[in-house]
């Protein structure tokens, strides 16, 4: 028992040195803003779906990031239904697949008056489409950092720096009018910081997530209001 | 650093570096969805080639990994599954079946031409890519060709959103929905496919004959025809 006390200490200290590092996290900025077209808003029963534009316009979207706007956008006292896309994919095949997904509004009335389409995406209640495209880029970076371990113990030693910038776009289409009702878009830089003594401590910059949050935020906002800007 | 902590950061580092060698990926039978389109009043057959029960393909990076895709028989779900949803009546036939001796308006016969996927170590992105290109032949009931149609299907997923496995996986089923809903967009222009339904509602007597006249009359046809 005392053995392993003797050697948890140190252990301990890294892992608590290294949440104390993530708590603290690195520094970030960021800049969510909108543009309005239409005039929104949501009755019950009706919601949205959070789609990544199609791969085939160049769009590089993580499937990781759509899901988090998804969620947070779901979630909360203001939060909107969100139907699956997967679902939505499914139930509406081959119509929005991203080679047959229409890239503007004005595709949408061709792609209602096709057979079953309309009464599917009635039966669904999506009210709003929400097409995110942008990323995540590591934009730069430095600093060096080496690590040496051997039967008598390691190490780091150094300092290293990397910027992350999330640049998202959200466009709303409004399936009732069949029109373009917005954009959202959400900027966030994040600077990450990784000393080294001994003991590596990460001061992450979480970019992706901040910006994910950002942009759900704004969303549900941008929808609910009805009042047109 | 205790002998057991630099054990630990041993092994993590042997994980690592053994997950960087390639794999096997399986497809387990993956389907489509029910397209929402109106169904082509024809009734047609498929013959699918040998491959289509057992399609497996090998990538190899020189002096880096080798990964290996077996698609086993999703191809032929793939084509049972759209042609029975895009025409009114569908039937698969076997290869030494004599197509001419059906009652049928048109013989599909899909192939693949060609199979390539690209890993992130070979494109230096995250991504894992698929691209698939089919080859549709279609034969009118008297088994003349009526068009050699090649179709190209690319499908990506991310690496980084999925396990490495998970996202080839996901690249190749996108791949293969992407032919299908090529398919279901362009192959009556590409191919008038329809048109042989035109063909037989001119072929059809316009006033009505008794039971056993028609059909002697049709089995009549179909012999003359072969």
């Amino acid at each position: 028992m005392s053995h392993f006390s003797r050697n948890a200490g140190p252990a301990t200290a890294s892992i608590l040195l290294a949440l104390a590092g993530m708590m603290l996290g690195g520094c970030v900025t960021q800049r969510v803003e909108n543009v309005r077209e239409t005039a929104t808003g949501i009755e019950e029963g009706e919601g949205v779906v959070i789609m990544a534009k199609s791969y085939h316009l160049g769009n590089e979207t993580e499937a990781n990031f759509i899901a988090c706007v998804g969620d947070s956008v779901g979630r909360g006292a203001s939060g909107l239904r969100v139907v699956p896309n997967n679902e939505f994919v499914d139930a509406l095949f081959p119509w929005f697949e991203p080679r047959t997904a229409p890239a503007e509004t004005k595709g949408l009335p061709a792609l209602m008056s096709r057979p079953g389409v309309a009464e599917k995406i009635r039966e669904t209640g999506v009210r709003y489409i929400v097409w995110l495209d942008g990323d995540t880029d590591k934009v730069a970076g430095g600093g060096s950092m080496s690590c040496a371990a051997g039967p008598g113990g390691g190490g780091c030693f150094g300092f290293a720096w990397w910027q992350n910038d999330a640049n998202y776009q959200a466009s709303v289409w409004d399936l009732t009018g069949l029109e373009d009702a917005g954009t959202v878009s959400a900027d966030v830089s994040g600077t990450s910081f990784l000393p080294a003594i001994v003991i590596p401590i990460p001061l992450i910059a979480r970019a992706r997530a901040k910006a994910c949050n950002a942009l759900a935020d704004q969303l549900k906002l941008f929808i609910v209001s009805e009042d047109p800007v | 650093m205790s002998s057991r902590t630099t054990a630990a950061l041993l092994l993590t580092l042997v994980l690592a570096f053994a997950g960087c060698g390639g794999a096997n990926v399986k497809l387990h039978d993956p389907t489509i969805p029910e397209p929402l389109i109106d169904q082509m009043p024809l009734h047609v057959a498929a013959r699918y080639p040998e491959v289509f029960d057992h399609f497996v393909h090998e990538e190899e990076i020189i002096g880096k990994e080798s990964w290996t895709i077996d698609l086993g028989r999703s191809n032929k779900l793939l084509f049972t599954q759209l042609f029975g949803s895009m025409f009114t009546e569908f039937t698969v036939i076997e290869g030494d079946m004599d197509a001419r001796d059906l009652d049928i308006d048109a013989l599909i016969e899909p192939s693949i031409d060609a199979f390539e996927f690209s890993v992130p170590a070979q494109s230096q992105t995250e991504d894992f890519a698929v691209w698939i290109r089919y080859r549709i032949k279609i034969y009118d009931k008297e088994g003349v060709q009526i068009a050699n149609w090649p179709i190209a299907a690319y499908g990506k997923s991310l690496a980084t959103t999925f396990g490495s496995d998970e996202a080839l996986q996901r690249a190749a089923i996108l791949a293969m929905r992407d032919a299908a809903a090529l398919i279901i967009l362009q192959m009556d222009k590409a191919t008038g496919i329809s048109k042989l339904s035109e063909a037989r509602a001119k072929s059809e007597p316009d006033v009505p004959q008794p039971l056993n006249l028609q059909t002697t009359a049709a089995e009549d046809m179909r012999d003359e025809s072969l």
